[in-house]
């Protein structure tokens, strides 16, 4: 286990540095200036050339590179803003602000998004996936299967505005989506502000949940060990949990772990449907003002989390199955 | 201040969304004869004259009905680009400085929407002597900083002589450039960190005095210091560049809380003086702003009013086309909302370069489909047609129609074709180019104007230009366009601040706003006379005849229209008033209604 962890942390660090290199360098290939922004309504060639050395992009491109590398690692002094702890994400010029700073006081918004989200689809999408491999062929497993396809067809811009129309605004069921509460400092308001993003969210998920749940049971459940298990006269539910449910979770779980990792990357659509403040929010800016650091900090993240949950994902899947050895 | 020619950029591409109500609507009264009057207002508003002494003597008139107390929630896309003073120059910055940046003068703005400029910091506008080359302010009592300490004469130098620091590159240039003669006014001087101070800016402690030795005339300049660049800082609190996220306040409310981009907060500041200020009146305990809602679902939430969102105002981004019709129809919502026209003109930059003769110039005039445009934009509701230069917002305004285009809004094409025939043009190429991808509506104009230049005689051709390298292209001097999509919103209203800048010909070079390049020496020595008329009144009629003879003579743009936003508010929001200047809310009025 413990070498399996350490050559895949070296692997991941390799791919994150080149996500990192690839973002840097495209962001120079876009047509637009960064400085204009900074260079007022007259901009001469003098305030242009100042704005430029004030924002460090006034070096050649492989130098701001070895700049932000160091930052990362090191720490970094910025003439406007002082000394950048490392990990110093780099300092975003439109926020003013380093990046890793602004990505922390995001953070909360992606997670609560992103865990409780994952809490109402994991619970759903596997329950419902349990219920329709169990009554197979039957009624339940039809609308089961049915709703799933409809759900997984659906889109959070389509349904989140509706949900939010008549849930909030219409008939005032829900609160209207928020971020205004922290989960610590008022646990109450924090829910309310998260319950329909969260089951909205759910909705396109949880089918992907039921579908796989459902096919992975059905196969595992004709497995000859399963059989096998009965033949040996152990209880219905016995042979369901502890051996028939265990075979399907391996899959069910690494999909799981690839969607919590993009999701904490940030959910960009989900955040602009209902106005909520987490990274993915954070990027559409970015790339809206030409925030390279702050671009390439969010992405960073993204990428950091999804590596991150597949290696994760890689060990919790040999904890699960036995079958399965990290060599 | 206001819209300026990066605002314009900034309103067609994404961060004032929808606010710019360009995106295809019908009917909002379109199609109807479009005669030019106001939806929704009976007048225009934001006509501003020069206030006295008395106007410059706080406390501010109270609103009638109006109460203290409450929080009032402004809700917008994004988050103010810069907080920091110097840094300010967008419209939708000033609306939030205004709560808490004090400058020497400032605009002192009735509940109908007339505006006097008054002296803020000081005492009145201000005293002009040696032509507009000197100016000398003096202070009012009892000025504090949210800390308790006196705000002296040296924090009002103070706030001047950073607008010539490396880091204050975002905001105005006009006083620095006046102040030492030269536009690279950064290589004359650093700023004042080193304990450096301008020679041609005197300060006097004990009288309370700071006098201004420009280089050049000035005689509006009273009107240049209204703008927040040029807002006071504290010597003894400024951080520089971290300045611009924890400005200290010298007005009614002062920043208690920041997260970037998703809310701030302002709450009283108790040393803040109500007899001290003619302008603001600060009725709710604190404002909440909201961040990362687009115009539409904030639209959408003020219409649905759920909550908090009764104590809701539409912060600076306005009612986008697509729920125009929706609000102004609901007699209940449309009571809810407040309009006015944007400071400063849409038009289209003729290349007086490609088109030499005047006559071709006129017939575009007379040819262009302004109804047929503003019916794209969203009909009669979307703003008035422009028939001048000088928008109304400017000091000294009078109406003016040199192409009867009031008339005859949809073209005269009969017109037109007789003078280019006149000029032996008929069948004369026009390229025209507008900014693609930031806005669908544009597209859609281009279609009606190629179908009204040859109705009319010409061969347009159309070519698009990329929005985000737009304004790079057509502010080139040997660009290739004969008719270009323009805009210009000046930084503060008297008519100087549009000719100069649009029509000087010695301001012309790669990157000018005087993307039409005319170059004619009695427009230009005109501009330098008008420019050192000392009494307002005279000098803005100045510019009204010099409008009315550069758009009869010399026809270098079409004017389009004054486009006009929609703004709502909660029900529980009183004192909501347009602000002419900048184009949203007068924060500083509103008030939490029982």
């Amino acid at each position: 286990m413990f070498r399996f962890l350490v050559r895949r942390t070296i692997g991941a660090a390799v791919i994150l540095l080149i996500i990192s290199a690839i973002t840097f360098f495209l962001f120079y290939v876009a047509p637009r200036d960064p400085a204009r922004v900074a260079c007022g309504k007259v901009c001469t060639p003098q305030t242009l050339a100042l704005v430029k050395h004030n924002l460090g992009i006034d070096d050649p491109l492989p130098v701001q590179y070895w700049h932000w590398l160091e930052g990362v690692f090191m720490g970094r002094d910025y003439a406007s803003y002082g000394h950048c702890n490392a990990p110093c994400l780099g300092y975003s010029f439109i926020n003013r602000e380093p990046v890793t700073g602004i990505i922390l006081d995001r953070f909360p918004t992606t997670i609560s998004l992103a865990l409780g989200s994952a809490v109402v689809f994991f619970v759903f999408g596997v329950g419902t996936g349990m219920i329709a491999a169990v009554k197979q062929g039957k009624a339940l497993d039809k609308i089961a299967s049915s709703a799933s396809l409809i759900g997984s067809s659906l889109q959070i811009y389509i349904v989140g505005i509706v949900a939010m129309f008549y849930l909030s605004d219409e008939w005032h069921l829900l609160p209207r989506p928020n971020d205004n509460s922290g989960f610590t400092d008022n646990a109450g308001a924090w829910f309310g502000g998260f319950i329909l993003p969260w089951f909205v969210l759910a909705i396109i998920f949880t089918a992907n949940y039921t579908r796989m749940t459902r096919s992975q049971l059905v196969e595992t459940l004709s497995e000859d060990y399963v059989r096998t298990a009965r033949a040996k006269g152990l209880s219905g539910r016995t042979v369901f949990f502890r051996f028939a449910w265990r075979g399907a979770m391996g899959p069910i779980v690494t999909i799981l772990g690839l969607d919590l990792g993009s999701l904490l990357g940030g959910a960009v659509i989900t955040e602009q449907t209902f106005g909520l403040h987490g990274i993915g929010a954070v990027s559409v800016k970015a790339v809206k003002d030409m925030d390279l650091p702050m671009l390439l900090g969010v992405t960073m993240v993204a990428a950091g989390a999804i590596v991150v949950f597949n290696i994760v994902v890689d060990a919790v899947y040999a904890l699960i199955d036995p079958r399965v050895r990290l060599a | 201040m206001s819209l300026s020619r990066r605002n314009f950029v900034i309103a067609t591409s994404v961060a004032a969304g929808g606010s710019m109500v360009l995106s295809a609507c019908s009917s909002g009264g379109g199609g109807n004869s479009g005669n030019g009057s106001h939806a929704g207002t009976t007048k225009y508003t934001g006509h501003v004259t020069v206030g006295t002494k008395e106007d410059s003597t706080g406390p501010a008139p109270e609103i009638p009905g109006a109460r203290k107390g409450g929080n009032i929630i402004g809700i917008g896309p994004d988050d103010f680009s810069h907080l920091d003073p110097q840094r300010i120059y967008f419209a939708w910055n000033s609306t939030v400085a205004n709560l808490y940046v004090r400058a020497l003068t400032g605009y002192k703005i009735a509940m109908d929407g007339s505006m006097k400029l008054v002296g803020d910091l000081a005492t009145d506008t201000g005293t002009m002597a040696d032509g507009g080359k000197t100016w000398t302010f003096t202070l009012k009592d009892g000025l504090k900083w949210e800390d308790g300490s006196e705000l002296t004469v040296e924090d009002v130098r103070h706030g001047i002589e950073r607008g010539f620091a490396s880091f204050t590159t975002e905001g105005a240039q006009y006083v620095q450039s006046a102040l030492v003669g030269s536009s690279d006014f950064r290589s004359k001087y650093k700023g004042p960190f080193s304990n450096k101070h301008l020679d041609s800016i005197v300060t006097d402690k004990a009288k309370k005095t700071i006098t201004l030795k420009l280089k050049v005339a000035r005689p509006d300049l009273n009107f240049t210091l209204a703008m927040h660049s040029y807002g006071a800082v504290p010597v003894s609190h400024d951080t520089k560049d971290k300045y611009d996220k924890d400005p200290v306040s010298a007005g009614p409310y002062k920043i208690a809380q920041h997260s970037v981009d998703k809310s701030l907060k302002l709450v009283r500041n108790p040393h803040w003086d109500p007899a001290t200020d003619a302008i603001r009146n600060a009725y709710p305990d604190s404002f909440t702003f909201q961040f990362g809602t687009e115009s539409l679902p904030a639209t959408d939430r003020l219409i649905a009013e759920s909550g908090d969102d009764q104590y809701s105002v539409m912060a600076y981004s306005g009612v986008p086309a697509e729920r125009l019709q929706k609000v102004l129809g609901d007699p209940q919502l449309k009571q809810r909302t407040i309009n006015g026209l944007l400071s400063g003109l849409y038009y289209y930059a003729i290349n007086c370069k490609r088109i030499t003769d005047p006559k071709v110039r006129q017939a575009l005039n007379h040819a262009w489909p302004l109804e047929q445009i503003r019916r794209i934009y969203g009909g009669q509701a979307a703003g008035d047609y422009a028939t001048s230069i000088i928008s109304p917002d400017i000091l000294g305004y009078a109406h003016q129609d040199v192409y009867g285009k009031l008339q005859k809004p949809q073209g005269d094409p009969e017109k037109a074709k007789a003078l280019l025939k006149e000029a032996g043009k008929l069948g004369q190429k026009i390229v025209y180019t507008y900014p693609k991808g930031s806005n669908d509506a544009y597209t859609k104009t281009a279609v009606v104007i190629t179908n009204a230049l040859k109705a009319a005689g010409f061969d347009p051709v159309v070519k698009p230009v990329d929005s985000t390298s737009y304004y790079d292209q057509v502010q080139q001097i040997n660009n290739s366009f004969d008719v270009m999509w323009f805009g210009w919103s000046p930084d503060w209203p008297t008519g100087y601040t549009v000719m100069q800048p649009l029509f000087d010909g010695a301001t012309i070079a790669n990157g000018s706003n005087n993307v039409s390049q005319l170059n004619v020496s009695w427009v230009n020595d005109a501009i330098k006379k008008n420019a050192v008329i000392a009494d307002p009144a005279k000098a803005g009629a100045a510019w009204e005849d010099l409008d009315k003879k550069i758009m009869t003579e010399l026809a270098p743009i079409i004017p389009e229209t004054f486009q006009r936003r929609f703004y709502l508010h909660g029900s529980k929001v009183g004192g909501a008033l347009f602000d002419p200047l900048f184009s949203a809310f007068v924060m500083y009025k509103l008030y939490v209604k029982a």
